[in-house]
This record gives C-alpha cells, structure tokens and sequence, in this order.
C-alpha cells in the first residue's frame, strides 16, 4: 500500500487503532461464512468524525473499505473481497441514551446485543429481535444485515425497530435519518433503506431503536409429528385460529438423528418435532394462548406432546433446538447454514422439496428453523476439502433457492445476501428492481468504495 | 516450508471444524480486553488454517496472537463445534519453539528452570514458618508463586495448617514444570524426579498443592505418572479444607473468584464455595461465575508474555467484584491472587486474598 495512505490513516485513528499486521489481516479475511480474502489494512475507529474522514480519505483514493462488528455473518457481508480497508466498529460500544419514557434506546453500532439486552432488563424492557449470535454481535451488524430470529413470527425482525440513524456517507458527509417519535410520515424512510444495506450505501455511527417491555409470563411445549404433514397443517391451523405464538420452532428428521446421534438428549424419530412458545403479561395470556396450541397440535395427531411446567423441564424442550446448530455443526468439517424463508403455509412444500434435493444431490442435509413465519434454515454438510462435495453443495443451494423462489419465497429471511447469494439475486429480483437497487448504490456512493461485490450490485 | 506440524497431525480435524461462528468472542478474556479478532480463538484457528493450506508459515509474526491466550478454555466450553482450542494452542506453540520462535519471556526459560529450580530464578524461597519433619501424612506443595511473590498467602496458609494441626510437611520442593508445556517447552524430567523423590521420602499417602496448576500437573501429566502409581491422593488445599468446621463468620460481604485451572480445567467450583459459604453468610457471586467465570489474565503464558493486556484482563475481573459490592474477594489460585492484587484500583476497597487467608484473619478477630 502505498505509505502515504497508510500514515493519514495512522493521523486519523493513532498508530494503536492501525494494523497491518499479519495476524490481523488473516483474521479480517473472515466472517462466519465459507468466504475470504486479505485486506491491505483494517483501523479501529472510535468516533464518527474518524469514520468521515476515513471515507473521504478512502473515496478520492477509490480504496474499498469494508464496516465490520464481530464477524458473525453468514453470508461474507464483512469479507473484504476485493481488498481495501477493513473499518472495526466494535470499539464505538457505548449506550448513549436510554429513554423508557421515549420508549427509545440511542447506542453506537459496536454495542453487543447482550450488553443492550442486559441495560434494558432492569427496566423491563427490551429489544425483541433475538439472533443467535446475540452473545457476541454487534447491534451495527443487526441493523445492517436487518437480522431476525426465533421470535420473529411475533415481534418481527430488525428493521421494525430501527427509528432513526446517523449514517456517514462515502463523501465524508455524515446524515441523519428518521426520528426518534414513534411515527413519522415524513419523505422518504431513508432509515429503512439502510437497514439491511449491508454496509454498501454508508456507515452507520449511530442508532435509535424502538423497545418494547418484556412479557413477564410464557409457556413452552413440544410436540411430536409422525408425518410432516400433519406438523404443517397444525401450523396452518394455529395461524387461522387467530394464536400469535412467539416461537413457533420446527426439527426435521434429519436434524433430529442427528441430534440422537450425537448428544443424549434421545428424540423420537419422527418426521417433525415442533416447539411453541406463548408469551404475555399474564400468565392467563400466555395458557390462553398454549391451550389453543395444543388442541391444534391434538386434533393434528401430535404423539408426544410435553408442556413445560417447571423451568428446568422447559430447558429441558429447549435444549434440542437450542443444540441442532451445534449438534451439526460438528458432523462435517464445513457447512452452510441457509435462511430461505417462504409463506408459512408453503414450508411443508418447502421442507419435502428439501428432502428431495438432499436426495438428489446426495448430499447431507439438515433442516430447523422457525416454522411460526416461514423461515428456515437447511444446514447443508460437507468436507470443504473434497472438491466433489463442494460441487454438490453448490449445486444444492442453487435448487434450494430456485425451490424457495418458486414456493413465493426469499433468499433470504434474515442472514442477508452478502457474496453467498449474490448470484441469485437474479432469481428473486426482476431486471427492474435490481437496476433501481444498483441506481441507488451509485446514487449513495459514486466510486463504489463501500463494500463492494457484496448483493450484487 | 517445513512440513508435517505436530498440531497440524493431532488436530487438523480439529481445525477445520471451527465454524468461524465467532462465539468465542462472547468470551475469549483477551478478546475482550483488547477488541482485537486476531487475539480471540477464532482468530488464532483461521490463522493455523492458513498455515495448514501452506498460505502461511509459523513465525515470529504468529507470536503476538498464538502465545497471546490464557488457555483459560472458555472458548472450548462455549465452542458449537467443540474444538478443543487450549489444547491446539499448546501444540502449535511447541511446533514454534522447536523452530526457536518463541516470545522473548520464555527464551531460556528452560535453562532458569533447571538451574534455579523456580520460574522466578530466584535463590532462596522467602516464606517463613511451615512445618518441615522427616515423615508426615501430608506434603505441603506451595508453589512457585506462592513460594517466591505470593508469600503472605503462603504464610497464613502454613499458620493456618499448624493451627489446625495437620501432620504435613514442607519439601525442597522444585517448579512442577506444567507451565512449561502451556508456553511450548518440554516438561524437565530431572525437576519432577527431585518433588517425587522428595514426596516418597516423606512417607506421604496425600499431597495437598496450594496451587491449581500444579494440582493439575500431578494429577494429569504422564510425568507424574508414577505418583498416582504409587496411590498418593492429590488434592487441592480447598479440597482439604472443606471438611473442616471453622467457628467463625465475618458478615462482610464476600465473593469467589473461579481459576481456570480448578474451574473450567477440574470442575472444582464447590469444595472452596463450601467452605466460604458457612463463614460468609453473605456470600454473593459476581455477574460470570462457576464455568463462566472471567479469567484473571494471569495464564498461559500471559502476564510474563503480555503483562499490559493481562492486567487488563484482571480489571475487568475486579469490575464484577466491585459492581457486587464485594467487601473482601477470594480466590484459592496464588496466581490469580497475584494478578488480581497487581491490578485492583485505589478506589477498590475490597480486599483480596485466599480462602485461608479470611480463615486465619477470623481466627485472630475472635
């Protein structure tokens, strides 16, 4: 690189907020997913006026550069693909405001979810997006992969809690967007273009965020499906009964050998095991409800029904869901974990068809997710080494996009498109839309320094 | 490029079984103190990744993220995967230093074990008192740090022994050499033989080690071997102690602090909880504890290697104790007690100190 980029960058952030060190360019080669590539050097940036004028800096010399919180994306979002700076928000961690009477939260974007979850819990509150990664993810990242997560079939995904943002723009500009009133019709909702622009429009510094007070009270159950169609057609029927379940969780059976397989947790071999779960301020709420699942599971021929009635016995349901990550994450040495999501009453279709390109492709896969809002993630297994069964792979993950297209569904419910579904942006999004996206992408950020490669754009 | 790594034969399955998902990060204390992927397991895994493609090759460059961890198996307990990290680390670092990469605090190491007998290369052990008798059902094995900085420790542990009458000796004891396995080295056969030698002697059925570390090492290292032949017991001070009915209380209050070594690495979290528990009536733990207790920095290598990043670790342990409230802190680690004691602020007024440190301090009030 050349040195006098590096030392206005060293101006910028200080020398200790600077690496090009090996041991760190090999680390923000990656994310959490099967993507990588070196970056020529990555700063640590502490404030947005740093971030403004590392953009400015960054475009007029057209040098990508790529916003990163922990690296915990599935798609290669945070991949520095094509080189360039890679810009850690993780240090910019700090809470700014916390109005309950607002019902807001301010926080930088390096914020970890757990640590905003522990702030509003004295309170009652919280923020109801729950990924996965939630010990170790940055809110930034959220906000910018639009992340969702078990509870989305009730309280929805990132971007219904984004109310306004402080975005610093490739020319160096930084903008404001939103507000911090609960409603707001007022022009375009540039906040809501940003949540989920995967860091390709600008670089978010600040958030503010919608809270909810917490249920105090919930039930829990476990259901088991001989046949995949009954567990689909209970699902169907819990959604026309009017019942809004916060979890609302399927294990196919495939997931669940595995999980017999590799743990001592001992599920019945079914095709199906859903898991609910109701919530509400009152315990009435929340049994109401579950008594309203459970009739739905009964009338649907569910064998094994177990209603948690102690803390441990509800640990106990969760622990295979909770575990099928893990459980397949160890079988081969690399996978893929998809997020197609579709109509709620396609995911049996949705989940045979699967099936049948596991079958096809011969192919280990094994599918979870969240029946309850159509979401699904199909773990696809294989040895990153043989070059037959990364052809296979590929391959799979094609049919099993071109499968969610068909059913009237997504690529992608909650991890994003970064690099992995890049290419199938095509598939989902007409030449029309796709234009207008690139439109807009050139409209923010003219010499394409933000993210590049990423969405095809 | 040389080939065939050791850590590359026992663990590439390993390896490539990191997911990426990053979940150490939610944990990793040197992680946490710095925000520097590089420094977390994750990090360190892709960067042994790219040595076994041959993208890259072990070299000074690694030192700085492959000796820079505490093998405090947070990481390994959190892992999805299972990857076994404290262990991979261990033997990648062995790999560099037969190569001679190794961090200037542990370049002739080795040679100051052998000649001085004591990681600190220091003369004549500075404890006072302690029993030292032909022939005893206990030895006493202090411990390097107890032995040569963490003395006041070492000292009441000893008057509380006395006190309570236990037939133990002293021996010449010499470092058990465990640590030099954590930063690459070979364990020296001729130190273990000398503690062995000296243990028999002593007629002993049962060891009790004031130190984790090397509760560890005898219980666990093939050099060893021939002492869990023999039948001896070794147990930890906290496990002896915790029998003991001790007529004393203090209501200030008190928390614990979990070393890795007897926490996460034994599974030892009861035994000193037990013995707390009866004399602090208000015992409370802070926020991480058990399995998830923050590790104080000191490990691994860590504070000699590291000492700015492994004070920081401490910080943030200390943190916890004083969100708490915590009066007084214990931990049964002369390790972590050193570390701890190195970092805790002027405006921390909570004491730090062993388990029989508060014992004898209620002992003398009463």
């Amino acid at each position: 690189m050349e040195d006098a980029i590096r030392d206005r960058l060293i101006e910028i952030v200080g020398k200790e907020n600077y690496t090009d060190k090996e041991i760190d360019l090999i680390s923000y080669s990656y994310d959490a997913s099967e993507h990588h590539h070196r970056p020529m050097c990555a700063v640590w940036v502490q404030e947005t006026d740093q971030v403004s004028r590392i953009l400015r800096l960054a475009d007029s010399h057209k040098l990508p550069v790529y916003p990163r919180g922990a690296g915990t994306g599935l798609s290669g979002m945070a991949v520095p693909s094509e080189g360039g700076i890679v810009m850690d928000l993780s240090k910019m961690n700090r809470l700014l405001e916390l109005s309950i009477e607002d019902r807001v939260v301010v926080v930088q974007p390096g914020i970890i979810y757990d640590d905003l979850q522990r702030a509003l819990s004295p309170y009652g509150f919280f923020f109801p997006p729950d990924p996965a990664s939630g010990k170790v993810c940055t809110i930034g990242g959220n906000v910018s992969t639009n992340a969702g997560g078990i509870r989305g079939a009730k309280y929805g995904t990132t971007k219904d809690y984004v109310l306004a943002l402080q975005v610093v723009l490739p020319s160096g500009e930084v903008m404001r967007t939103g507000t911090r009133a609960m409603k707001s019709a007022s022009g375009y909702d540039l906040t809501r273009l940003f949540v989920g622009s995967e860091g390709t429009l600008g670089v978010i510094t600040e958030i503010t965020l919608k809270i909810d007070p917490k249920p105090i009270s919930h039930c829990t159950v476990q259901a088991v499906f001989k046949r995949l169609e009954q567990a689909g057609r209970a699902v169907s029927e819990i959604m026309r009964k009017g019942i809004v379940p916060s979890v609302l969780e399927i294990l196919d059976i495939h997931t669940i050998r595995c999980i017999n397989q590799m743990t001592d947790i001992g599920l019945p071999e079914a095709e199906a095991i859903l898991l609910a779960e109701t919530d509400g301020f009152t315990s009435e709420e929340a049994e109401f409800q579950m008594d309203k699942i459970i009739e739905t599971f009964k009338e649907n021929g569910a064998e094994r029904l177990i209603k948690a009635e102690t803390e441990a016995q509800e640990e106990e349901i969760w622990k295979a869901r909770k575990s099928a990550y893990g459980v397949l994450a160890r079988i081969k040495s690399n996978f893929v974990l998809e997020d197609v999501t579709v109509p709620i009453s396609r995911v049996p279709e949705l989940l045979k068809g699967i099936s049948e390109i596991s079958k096809r492709n011969e192919i280990q896969i094994a599918t979870f997710g969240h029946a309850g809002d159509g979401n699904l993630h199909p773990q696809i297994l294989y040895d990153g080494y043989n070059m037959k069964e990364v052809e296979k792979m590929k391959k799979a993950s094609r049919e099993l996009f071109e499968l969610a297209i068909s059913l009237g569904g997504t690529l992608t419910g909650e991890h994003g498109i970064g690099l992995s579904k890049a290419p199938f942006m095509g598939l989902e999004h007409d030449e029309v839309e796709m234009d207008m996206m690139r439109k807009i992408k050139r409209l923010f950020d003219p010499n394409n320094i933000l993210n590049p490669g990423k969405m095809a754009l | 490029m040389e080939k065939g790594y050791e850590f590359e034969k026992r663990f590439r399955e390993q390896i490539l079984k990191c997911s990426r998902c990053g979940f150490c990060q939610a944990v990793c204390p040197v992680y946490k103190a710095t925000l520097r992927p590089a420094l977390n397991a994750r990090g360190k895994m892709l960067i042994l990744k790219e040595v076994m493609d041959g993208k890259i090759d072990l070299s000074e460059e690694l030192i700085e993220s492959l000796f820079q961890c505490t093998i405090c198996a947070s990481c390994y307990l959190n892992c999805p995967s299972g990857v076994e990290v404290p262990e991979i680390i261990k033997a990648a670092r062995r790999d560099m230093a037969k190569k001679g990469i190794l961090h200037p605090a542990f370049l002739g190491m080795e040679k100051a074990l052998r000649d001085s007998g004591n990681i600190y290369m220091d003369d004549e052990p500075d404890i006072e008192g302690g029993r030292r008798v032909d022939k005893a059902k206990y030895v006493y094995f202090v411990g390097c740090v107890g032995l040569y900085r963490e003395t006041e420790a070492t000292d009441t542990t000893l008057e509380l022994l006395d006190r309570l009458g236990v037939d133990y000796t002293l021996i010449d004891e010499v470092c058990c050499g465990g640590v030099l396995e954590d930063v690459g080295l070979d364990m020296i056969e001729d130190l273990s033989k000398r503690n062995m030698e000296n243990i028999f002697k002593s007629g002993a059925d049962t060891v009790i080690t004031g130190c984790p570390y090397c509760f560890r090492t005898f219980n666990e290292r093939e050099q060893y071997g021939p002492l869990r032949d023999r039948g001896i017991r070794i147990i930890h001070i906290s496990q002896f102690l915790k029998d003991i009915t001790f007529d004393v209380k203090t209501d200030k209050i008190v928390t614990y602090h979990d070393p890795c070594d007897l926490g996460r690495h034994c599974g030892i979290y009861e035994e000193p909880r037990e013995i707390i528990r009866k004399i602090a009536p208000r015992f409370t733990e802070m926020e991480h504890h058990h399995q998830d207790a923050l590790c104080c920095g000191a490990g691994g290598g860590v504070r000699g290697a590291f000492p700015k990043n492994s004070i920081e670790m401490a910080r943030r342990r200390l943190k916890e104790a004083e969100e708490i409230g915590a009066e007084v802190v214990l931990t049964d680690c002369n390790s972590c007690l050193h570390n701890l004691s190195n970092a805790k602020l002027r405006r921390q007024k909570f004491r730090i100190y062993t388990t029989p440190q508060l014992l004898v301090e209620l002992m003398d009030q009463k």
